[in-house]
């Protein structure tokens, strides 16, 4: 019931991204027609494959035939390759959840395990490396971590391909690079958190039951300081597919990402546009999950969520 | 091989044709083999001939499709369907006899419906054709019988050969595009010795010998890769690890990498990109004397060496290289005269206390370093007294700013490319007195009339002749600020041999091998 309350308050975020997004895209300066036609095209010439796209139509039509095209494929078709756009997208999205996914999984899985060892090890030398490289990590622009690591592995080492998706070893680089931030922010984040929950009373009961460190620290206090990453989690997850832009130009993979920057350089609206409302549909499910996530690892949030409809507060 | 006499050929004609006629390409017998991986900077989303407009794309469309006529390695027109072809003796029809027994890849024969059906497509802008305007002048195509297909023209045209051998002009399978709908772009059916093997949007595509060709141009590997990288960096690993065999648009800080990795050499081909400032011939710009004084006051050779890192060189005429060199006209470069420069601001009036002022736009990132070119141009004119801004655009609002009515525009000049394969419609589309892509507003009645007149012979001494002269006076007249050549850049791999690339950046495979290693 909760989830689909969820769903129905998302209907109006969502239109109000369509609107958004048709309106803003429209207003970019330059005719998709002029593009596709050439430098050398006359306006008659521009004019005729304007009227093939539709683009004479009002704006109103347009932004109705836009909405109309969430539903109906064959209306919603990329200027360049007359493909349905959900077609372009479908073929692309695997790709860019491989390494957002991927990413992700690496990302928390080094963090969580290095912030644990940094909190149980406080000032070691363990602790020193795990901050600077996570200090580096969080530094560090994704673009330039890339191209370095293309240079070491693949043109140095040679132990990976340096871009390309063809095999599942072209995407060892590529997750890895993406996966820095996470882990960097996971580990402090979690290191942070436990440190605090340490000292709390609840641990030393969890202790006196008999449990062993370990069980103590992994159910008990992880469990906890877990809350607010899952939250951040959510956040990195949505800005890994904004920053899937960057990173599949990088390594050559064709993601949405890539899909996107290319239907922008030559002024392919519907891509544009529809891309755009996937992110947003694709936040507001992020948002819920994570909602759900932090419900079911903090019970208390359950009860206000319940009583308000609108999950943690 | 003889023109057809029934359609009432002059001998001049016959001539014409004769001569494009003996460049046919010799058969090949060799057998498929070996394998080759390209990476390119470019994403092709279609191969549809009607639709594409990226070199990459010709490339495909020429090992995909055949043609009546074809531009090989050297872009002289042959025949490649095409066995006899004439005018008729007004010139206002065109026929066609072809080699008949070709098959698209799914079994269609290629016959005058065929032919006559994608032609009529290419020329319907309904269809979606971005190239119904260029082929205008072809009218309607009309089969006859099995192995002919009569061009009812709308205008005398002489460069009809020309067109027909752009690869937008590949004979495309009409039926199978109709059921295949936007499918047709990534798989496409036709009868050239190649076909699509597999293609993975934004990352790679490969073709595989056609088993059905029938032609002259067998092919000659198993299998081609294109990569698309759009990253340099990347791109360039792939050359210097050997994952690719050739790659294109090398930066010019990035050429001593490749070569030194021992497995791959850069060659800089010429590129017919001609980049040019495009001046406003109206307003402040009207006097030519002031256009001549742009020209000679920028040093062309520095700012090649110092900001292109050597990747053009200097225009020596409006259109570049392989632009139909055999029509094509070369003049001594503009020298670099500052002091002259001067002399000729001053005459036309202007002064220390009347500086003439000038708005320069360029567009960021579609020419090679493009808005550095910018500064550098606006600080030599400002040297000579000139009163020069620059005004870097994004590519959108570049592209629109020179679609607007002269009346309407706030600079002088914009920096523009140009590439076509064609002096007819490159001159005639720029310069012809109000022609909507002539953004200079450039109008000269001798210009107008001897483009009129070049069209419509189809005598290719007097077409020399004639756009020897419009070539002549628009060098004369500097309409525009002519920069440079753009050069190409590639690595190819040592393994490679017989790889070319024409000047229209269109890559070559005719005579393509690969050695094992």
């Amino acid at each position: 019931m909760y989830v689909l309350r969820r769903f129905v308050v998302a209907i109006p975020t969502l239109l109000a991204v369509s609107i958004l997004a048709f309106w803003f895209v429209d207003m970019i300066p330059g005719d998709p027609a002029a593009k596709l036609a050439g430098n050398m095209a006359t306006n008659e010439e521009v004019a005729a494959i304007r009227s093939h796209l539709g683009l004479d139509q009002s704006p109103i039509a347009r932004y109705g035939l836009f909405l109309k095209g969430v539903v109906d494929p064959e209306i919603a078709v990329s200027y360049r390759t007359s493909r349905p756009v959900v077609q372009e997208i479908g073929e692309r999205l695997p790709k860019t959840l491989i390494v957002a996914v991927g990413g992700l999984l690496l990302g928390i899985l080094f963090g969580v395990v290095t912030g644990v060892i940094c909190a149980l090890r406080q000032g070691g030398w363990f602790d020193a490396i795990v901050t600077i490289v996570t200090l580096a990590g969080i530094s560090m622009p994704i673009y330039w971590l890339g191209l370095l690591c293309i240079w070491l592995f693949a043109v140095e080492l040679r132990w990976l391909p340096a871009a390309g998706a063809a095999t599942p070893w072209h995407f060892v680089l590529p997750v890895i690079v993406v996966a820095t931030r996470p882990a960097a922010l996971f580990s402090r984040l979690v290191t942070a958190n436990l440190l605090e929950v340490m000292g709390k009373d609840y641990l030393d009961t969890a202790r006196s039951k008999g449990l062993s460190e370990t069980r103590v620290i992994v159910r008990h206090a992880l469990r906890n300081s877990l809350v607010a990453a899952v939250s951040v989690a959510g956040v990195q997850f949505g800005g890994m597919l904004g920053g899937s832009v960057v990173t599949e130009t990088v390594f050559g993979i064709p993601g949405l990402g890539r899909l996107l920057v290319e239907a922008v350089g030559s002024s392919d609206y519907p891509v544009i546009q529809y891309c755009v409302l996937m992110f947003a549909a694709v936040f507001i499910v992020i948002n819920l999950a994570t909602d759900l996530i932090g419900q079911w690892l903090d019970p208390r949030t359950r009860e206000k969520s319940a009583a308000t409809g609108y999950g943690r507060i | 091989m003889q023109p057809l006499l029934s359609f009432g050929l002059s001998v001049r004609r016959m001539a014409a044709a004769l001569m494009i006629a003996t460049a046919m390409p010799v058969v090949a017998n060799a057998a498929a083999e070996g394998t080759i991986t390209i990476a390119v900077g470019a994403d092709a989303t279609t191969f549809h001939p009607h639709v594409n407009a990226l070199p990459v794309g010709n490339a495909v469309d020429m090992l995909v499709f055949e043609q009546l006529f074809r531009m090989g390695a050297d872009s002289k027109v042959v025949p490649q369907l095409a066995q006899e072809w004439g005018w008729s003796e007004d010139g206002m029809t065109f026929t066609v006899r072809f080699e008949t027994g070709h098959v698209f890849s799914n079994g269609n024969p290629l016959d005058a419906e065929a032919v006559a059906a994608s032609f009529n497509q290419l020329l319907d802008p309904k269809s979606g054709s971005i190239y119904a305007g260029l082929y205008a002048s072809l009218g309607r195509a009309e089969a006859q019988g099995d192995d002919t297909v009569v061009f009812h023209l709308a205008e005398q045209n002489g460069h009809i050969l020309m067109l027909l051998a752009n690869s937008a002009a590949g004979i495309i399978d009409v039926k199978a595009n109709a059921e295949m709908g936007a499918e047709y772009g990534r798989k496409p059916v036709g009868s050239g010795p190649y076909v699509i093997d597999e293609f993975i949007g934004g990352e790679r595509f490969s073709l595989i010998p056609n088993p059905t060709y029938k032609g002259a141009l067998p092919a000659t590997l198993e299998k081609i890769t294109f990569m698309s990288v759009p990253e340099d960096g990347a791109r360039m690993a792939l050359i210097e690890t050997g994952e690719a065999d050739v790659v294109d648009r090398v930066p010019a800080d990035a050429i001593d990498a490749v070569n030194d990795s021992g497995l791959a050499k850069v060659i800089l081909p010429d590129s017919m990109f001609s980049i040019s400032m495009e001046l406003i011939n109206s307003g402040v710009l009207a006097d030519r004397r002031v256009r001549e004084a742009l020209n000679i006051s920028i040093d062309r050779d520095g700012m090649i060496q110092g900001i292109l890192g050597g990747l053009a060189t200097p225009s020596v005429g409006m259109v570049g290289p392989g632009t139909q060199d055999e029509l094509r006209a070369t003049f001594p470069p503009k020298p670099f005269d500052p002091a002259r420069a001067k002399d000729l601001l001053t005459e036309a009036g202007y002064g220390p206390g009347n500086p003439l002022s000038l708005v320069v736009t360029c567009p960021n990132g579609r020419y090679i370093k493009d808005s550095q070119v910018c500064q550098a141009l606006v600080a030599q004119w400002q040297a000579i007294g000139i009163d020069a801004k620059s005004q870097v655009m994004d590519l959108s609002n570049w592209s629109a700013n020179s679609r607007l009515p002269l009346s309407e525009r706030k600079d002088n000049m914009t920096m523009v490319g140009r590439a076509t394969a064609g002096i007819d419609f490159t001159l005639y589309r720029l310069f012809k007195t109000g022609v909507s892509t002539n953004i200079s507003g450039f109008s000269n009645p001798e210009v107008d009339r001897l483009l009129a007149e070049g069209r419509a012979t189809v005598d290719p001494e007097a077409q020399k002749k004639i756009y020897g002269e419009v070539q002549k006076i628009i060098w004369d007249q500097d309409p525009y600020v002519f920069l440079w050549y753009q050069k190409q850049a590639l690595g190819v791999s040592n393994r490679v041999n017989g790889f070319a690339i024409r000047p229209d950046e269109t890559m070559i495979f005719d005579n393509l091998t690969v050695s094992s290693n």
